[in-house]
């Protein structure tokens, strides 16, 4: 149950997506969100939808696994259609149908569709650029690079990559406890699936405290053998991977660029089935 | 007929994903009743998911584990009570310990199980007696016992169960030599006691060959080896091709043997090896 989770979002490969420094990463996941979000008519959701969908391709991920990290928004996907559905009001469109309270109008199927895509795309496209292509650790070496300049301001930025890696690298570690010990715990009868919600949170009391004189210990000894090794925080110390932005991060780049540019012509200039403002 | 067995057993983690892996494959082994068999094999061999899969927590994806020569995933829903027949002691067992005395903590099983308080009592009082706990130590918080008295506090959290099987993950890992012997031979007592059958884990060749009657290797997911514990120890090559190594004494005793020194017994354990090698020098009248 819980080992799904302990695989993470990352997926070993070498595609071209996988190789890209994780920098440019983050910066073009920007600008991909900036994209979609800019879109505003029938012309430019096309074009978002098949940049993600090649995006996809360029990450050899099989779409099974790409469509799965859209489940867990499922719900909040339809909520919102349902609202967008519903809540439209009569400032354009024609009224489709008109029963009882419910009033749909054009638009509002539109808008509902659109919020949709936009939503899909850009979790597809998110995860495929960054989590399913990127390790935890390369993510926060590169927020720390891209996020460096603040340390003029004097935010200890390397601190806080520290303890996002920290936390990261014990993720894992905290679910194979927590899974240890729920099978040490059912090994000796505990029952954590039936019973009321009350009975269901009291059993887990015999996971919790274990669980977290565990993990105090873990972070003390953590902190002792960052200390024997001289750990001080993050000034003058030197990186075990140093990233280089090669040819095809710059390429990466322009595409993107181009992209959104794209979209903002398409904006402007074809008004293809002008929607919604 | 075996008390616990295991048929044809295939085991694989993520399949279908990049990081598939077969923990095991097509695996066959019987344990028979109130033997003590020892299961060893290197890191990554398969023995934590045979093990978890003895008294229920794995379910086996393809095969069946027979107690008693019945199915125990028969029926699905009752699988708890496979579980207090069969009582699992995992890999430092010490940090499942939760309840506020000791006391509770070993009856904790017993309270799940719906047992009434005063037989609770008693029982808990007889597993802490098994593994050798002090009354005295059963009203102290068991975050408050020492490293040693924590290991058979959890211990006795399964023996509390009385498990017709007792199936143990390295339960000696990590203790002093002193603690090693101790927490084996409450074992070794509990079967007597009991008539238990129990399966034990372990790394070192020393404990099986000391406290086991049966051994069976585990190499990549199969069964390598398996029979008596002399059977299997005096296959140190095969054991050697596999990374495990047979107990120091047992090399000692053998380079005597190919040195033309005629011993033979329980080469295997240090007292077998003194008692052949008296038994000579008595024969040779020294």
């Amino acid at each position: 149950m819980l080992s799904d989770i302990t695989l993470g979002q990352y997926f070993p490969g070498s595609s071209l997506l996988h190789r890209l420094d994780p920098r440019m990463k983050i910066i073009l996941s920007a600008l991909y969100m900036a994209a979609i979000f800019l879109a505003k008519n029938a012309f430019c959701h096309l074009f978002t939808a098949i940049a993600t969908v090649l995006l996809v391709l360029l990450s050899r991920i099989s779409l099974r696994v790409v469509l799965r990290s859209v489940r867990p928004i499922l719900y909040v996907l339809i909520f919102t259609m349902l609202l967008n559905l519903f809540f439209t009001s009569a400032d354009g469109g024609r009224l489709l149908l008109d029963f009882w309270v419910i009033r749909i109008y054009e638009e509002g199927v539109y808008r509902a569709l659109f919020m949709a895509l936009r939503v899909v795309l850009l979790v597809i496209g998110v995860s495929v650029l960054l989590t399913y292509t990127t390790t935890p650790i390369a993510l926060t070496d590169a927020i720390e690079s891209l996020l460096s300049p603040l340390k003029l301001l004097r935010i200890p930025v390397h601190e806080f990559a520290m303890m996002m890696t920290i936390a990261l690298r014990f993720i894992p570690t905290l679910i194979e406890e927590t899974e240890k010990i729920m099978n040490a715990q059912k090994a000796r009868g505990a029952d954590f699936t039936s019973g009321s919600i009350f009975r269901r949170v009291r059993a887990l009391v015999p996971i919790l405290i274990p669980l977290f004189v565990s993990s105090f210990q873990r972070a003390i000894d953590l902190a002792t053998a960052m200390e024997c090794r001289c750990y001080r925080g993050g000034k003058g110390r030197t990186k075990l991977v140093r990233y280089t932005l090669h040819a095809r991060d710059f390429v990466m780049l322009v595409l993107f660029a181009l992209g959104v540019a794209m979209i903002v012509f398409g904006n402007l200039r074809l008004p293809i089935g002008r929607l919604y403002s | 007929m075996y008390k616990l067995e295991v048929k044809g057993v295939t085991h694989i983690y993520g399949a279908k994903t990049p990081f598939e892996k077969t923990a095991l494959s097509a695996v066959n082994v019987g344990f028979e009743a109130g033997q003590i068999t020892g299961l060893i094999g290197h890191t990554g061999s398969g023995k934590s998911t045979l093990v978890q899969m003895l008294n229920g927590l794995i379910r086996p994806q393809s095969g069946e584990i027979l107690l008693d020569g019945e199915d125990i995933w028969a029926r699905p829903k009752e699988i708890g009570r496979v579980r207090t027949r069969v009582g699992l002691v995992m890999q430092y067992p010490e940090y499942q310990l939760f309840d506020e005395t000791v006391c509770r903590d070993v009856g904790f099983a017993l309270r799940n199980a719906g047992m009434d308080e005063a037989e609770i009592d008693a029982r808990v009082r007889e597993a802490a007696e098994c593994v050798g706990l002090e009354a005295s130590l059963l009203d102290k918080s068991p975050f408050d016992l020492s490293g040693g008295q924590k290991r058979r506090a959890a211990i006795a959290g399964i023996l509390a169960m009385r498990p017709e099987v007792l199936v143990l993950d390295e339960p000696a890992a990590g203790l002093d030599p002193r603690g090693r012997a101790d927490v084996l031979g409450y074992l070794r007592r509990y079967r007597e006691r009991f008539g238990a059958t129990v399966i034990l884990v372990s790394h070192s060749m020393e404990d099986m060959a000391q406290y086991c009657d049966r051994v069976v290797v585990l190499r990549r997911g199969e069964v390598f080896l398996s029979g008596r514990v002399d059977e299997v120890f005096y296959r140190s090559e095969e054991l050697a091709s596999v990374g495990l190594d047979i107990p120091e004494v047992m090399k000692i005793a053998l380079a005597l043997v190919e040195r033309g020194v005629p011993l033979s017994g329980k080469l295997y354990t240090v007292d077998g090896a003194r008692d052949a090698i008296l038994e000579l020098l008595k024969r040779r009248g020294c």
